[in-house]
């Protein structure tokens, strides 16, 4: 008997979304899911000069306690079969952030053997930052869109479509 | 001890067994038997003017016509160096195992055999160590064709080149 | 009558009602997607292998005994610490006394002999058999 996207869009209705997705964006717990180069600066994003915990961000090491992923580093196929099963364990509703070339599109490493160009070939993605790696800012700058992306959601009244994940 | 000199003196105790000493820049090497490659590798170990205790790197290289497996010896004690080379044919490469002597040619043999395909004979525990375990076929060989796809995930690459132009028009 | 009890049940009125309300605030308004590969057990990313239940070393199960057997006697030495002036007042000072002595030192016994029996250890010493 869920109430999810039950209802027609009135004032009340759509503030109560709005009050969602303000909680929702507000304590965004990420993954710390750092394959390669990129892990340092992801470090670098949760340490203490450019913080993203002012943004409610908090590193958690567990798939199952987390709602963001953030790939960040070269993803090869020996660790994509592994990636997808933290994903898919991840507790609705979830988010990816990707982080870097190489988990954008394969990167530098396109061409190698063993190198999944992109984690797209096996995930959903909200966000892609491009970089080599990103700069901190750049990774918040990734994280405050996924903030925009994440109020344009719609819980209790009907969606419009605007939100399709792949399963 | 002059890495020449050590060469000289595995050539005198296994005379012919050794094929070939190349003064070369960088490093010079000498080319041993792969049949004879531990005993060579025991006498260098045990041998107190060469005392090598330390194998610092083993890797292989497959050129057109053969596949080569190089080591690079060193020594604490006497702070030299020294490379041998073994070439083996590139149909079922194969040769024994140097981890009774030295340790670290575990993993480095365990490299070799995964990207490569030399089997090492006498090895504890020769499996695949950077690819997945059910990989198939060794991806430094010059005739190593990628698989299409692994598990479900495809490994085409769309050239951005392609990308480019279409957007130019 | 039973009006100190009005605060208790307050509070679990509170808490109960608390729970309740976001427990089925939940229910109703959160997202779920329940399915096997989601379910399986979490072992970082590898596909899970061999039983989850596995043989536990027996000194675990010995310090939670010890635990609870000395925990249950601090448990009953608070009410006598609490009423044990009032009786002392009421002249019952000798037979306070010596009834909580005589608690105390049965499970005293008990200690000692856990102590001398190496149980208190983590790593428990077995004294080499002659031979």
């Amino acid at each position: 008997m869920s109430l999810l996207n039950t209802f027609p869009e009135y004032t009340l209705t759509t503030r109560t979304d709005e009050l969602l997705n303000w909680m929702r964006k507000s304590s965004i717990w990420y993954m710390l899911f750092g394959l390669a180069c990129c892990a340092i600066e992801l470090m670098h994003t949760g340490g203490p000069r450019a913080d993203i915990d002012r943004f409610g961000a908090s590193p958690r090491a567990s798939a199952r306690q987390s709602d963001l992923m953030i790939i960040a580093g070269t993803l090869t196929l020996k660790m994509a079969l592994r990636t997808r099963l933290l994903y898919d364990q991840m507790p609705d509703p979830k988010y990816v952030i990707s982080m870097g070339s190489c988990s954008n599109c394969g990167g530098l490493f396109q061409f190698a053997y063993s190198v999944c160009d992109g984690v797209d070939k096996i995930l959903p993605v909200d966000v892609y930052v491009p970089g080599c790696p990103p700069r901190p800012e750049a990774l918040t700058e990734g994280l405050l869109k996924l903030q925009e992306k994440m109020m344009t959601e719609r819980w209790l009244t009907r969606s419009n479509g605007a939100r399709e994940k792949a399963a | 001890m002059e890495p020449l000199k050590i060469y000289e003196l595995v050539k005198e105790r296994f005379g012919d067994r050794v094929l070939e000493i190349a003064d070369k820049k960088p490093d010079p090497f000498c080319v041993i038997d792969p049949k004879s490659i531990v005993e060579v590798c025991q006498f260098l170990h045990d041998d107190p003017q060469t005392a090598i205790d330390a194998l610092s790197n083993e890797t292989g290289v497959d050129y057109k016509d053969r596949i080569e497996v190089v080591y690079h010896l060193f020594s604490y004690r006497h702070r030299h160096t020294a490379v041998l080379k073994v070439k083996l044919p590139r149909e079922n490469p194969s040769v024994a195992t140097l981890e009774n002597i030295w340790k670290s040619a575990n993993w480095m043999e365990r490299e070799i055999f995964d990207l490569i395909g030399v089997n090492f004979e006498g090895h504890s525990d020769l499996r695949r160590i950077l690819m997945p375990e059910d990989w198939e076929g060794h991806p430094l060989r010059k005739d190593f064709v990628e698989p299409l796809e692994y598990h479900g995930i495809s490994t085409v690459r769309e050239s951005p080149i392609v990308r480019l132009e279409a957007g130019k028009k | 009558m039973y009006l100190q009890f009005a605060v208790p049940l307050a509070l679990t009125i509170v808490a109960i009602g608390l729970v309740a309300g976001l427990l089925g605030l939940q229910k109703l308004l959160s997202p779920s997607n329940p399915f096997a590969r989601k379910l399986m057990p979490y072992e970082c990313g590898e596909p899970p292998t061999g039983r989850a239940w596995i043989n536990f070393n027996v000194r675990f199960y010995l310090i939670a005994l010890i635990f609870v057997i000395f925990e249950v006697e601090v448990a009953f030495v608070y009410p006598i610490a609490a009423v044990y002036l009032d009786w002392v007042k009421q002249g019952h000072r000798l037979y306070a006394l010596s009834e909580i002595l005589i608690f105390l030192m049965i499970l005293f016994v008990g200690l000692v002999y856990v102590w001398v029996k190496h149980d208190l250890e983590w790593v428990k010493k077995v004294p080499e058999t002659g031979g």
